[in-house]
């Protein structure tokens, strides 16, 4: 499944706007690279990474659309935080994505599963908040009255899809 | 007490949905010892998270990596920062407890952040040395580091990732290391032209 943002990483890289399409991705890069980590040296390694996919946008690599922008920042990610500790590895031995190998690129990146089949996993009932909230940003109080649901009624709608993201994240 | 992995999730997860900044570093402190099981969650979820809309400080970031700088330098020889820092360290005869200074030094250098004006010639002859070119011109081009990029932030939320002097600090908190306020300048201090009293 590719998400929303697929498409528009798509646009940016055709148009060659690649230093916003990094950008977009800089705060997923930092937030993993120091929870994969566990702390500050992630932020270290995030900027490896980003300087790695710099690199390699501007040599015109991924142009292709054959693998969604999102799964080689994943498989940077997971690659160069894999190494870092590693005698002797290099961020710049990087597998070669664009090569012959590429049909099995995706790895341990879980190309299928995106926030939007989650909320799409939901009941209609908390399908509708977890839309509100996890995809379009709206802050409790908008929900409660765009959905014209009670507070009450929100929070237990709220507690079910956190408990049902946990599951999720953990499966 | 600590807040729970599920709780910190939630609170990470109204972050991203927000578009507040994530401070991961914060939340994996406060989750203490459970945060290995805090930061799986949250790497699971970033994973399959769509990205948000890049903010300007990400797009100035990004667009200083072309510049020339000591990172791209390092990069170039393809030396981990750890392993220049000590590098650095035996050229410039140091402790080996002075590593750590060394290292926060060195980054604020090598991301604008240090004047490179006040750092000492042994400095610049031992990065030469390292890096294999002249790095005092490298330095001289600072990165324009965002001033307050969310995604950069450790724990105060007027600081950014880039100001390592904080990202140092909240280093140094999280492993109750090093003292807590240096008072005179050291060795290190000196060799970087840094007064710890500012």
């Amino acid at each position: 499944m590719r998400d929303a943002r697929d498409a528009e990483d798509n646009r940016l890289l055709e148009s060659g706007e690649i230093d916003l399409l990094l950008a977009g991705w800089t705060e997923t890069i930092v937030a993993r690279c120091v929870s994969k980590m566990r702390g500050p040296v992630g932020h270290d390694v995030a900027q490896v990474v980003c300087l790695r996919l710099w690199r390699e946008l501007k040599d015109g690599k991924h142009r292709d659309g054959r693998w969604p922008f999102r799964v080689i920042v994943h498989k940077v990610i997971g690659f160069i935080c894999a190494g870092w500790y590693e005698k002797g590895w290099s961020e710049l031995e990087l597998i070669e994505i664009d090569g012959p190998t590429a049909d099995d690129f995706t790895g341990d990146v879980e190309l299928q599963l995106t926030l939007e089949e989650f909320v799409a996993s939901l009941p209609p009932g908390d399908g509708e908040v977890a839309q509100l909230w996890l995809l379009e940003g709206l802050e409790y109080d908008q929900i409660g009255a765009r959905l014209d649901k009670k507070p009450n009624a929100l929070y237990q709608a709220r507690s079910r899809i956190n408990q049902r993201l946990r599951e999720w994240l953990e499966s | 007490m600590k807040a729970t992995p599920e709780h910190l999730l939630d609170e990470l997860v109204d972050r991203w949905a927000q578009g507040a900044p994530l401070d991961v570093d914060e939340l994996l402190v406060r989750a203490g010892p459970r945060s290995d099981e805090l930061a799986s969650l949250i790497d699971a979820f970033l994973q399959r998270a769509p990205r948000r809309e890049p903010t300007r400080e990400a797009l100035a970031f990004v667009r200083s990596l072309d510049e020339p700088s000591l990172l791209v330098a390092r990069q170039e020889r393809r030396l981990k920062l750890d392993d220049l820092v000590a590098g650095l360290v035996e050229r410039l005869r140091l402790p080996a407890g002075a590593s750590k200074k060394v290292r926060r030094y060195y980054q604020q250098l090598e991301l604008g952040q240090l004047d490179p004006a006040g750092v000492a010639a042994s400095v610049w002859i031992a990065l030469a040395d390292l890096l294999g070119r002249d790095a005092k011109g490298l330095a001289a081009v600072p990165l324009p580091a965002p001033a307050a990029a969310p995604m950069f932030r450790v724990a105060d939320a007027n600081t950014s990732l880039f100001d390592m002097v904080s990202l140092s600090a909240a280093a140094e908190r999280f492993e109750g290391a090093e003292s807590r306020a240096p008072e005179e300048p050291d060795e290190v201090d000196r060799l970087f032209g840094v007064d710890p009293s500012d």
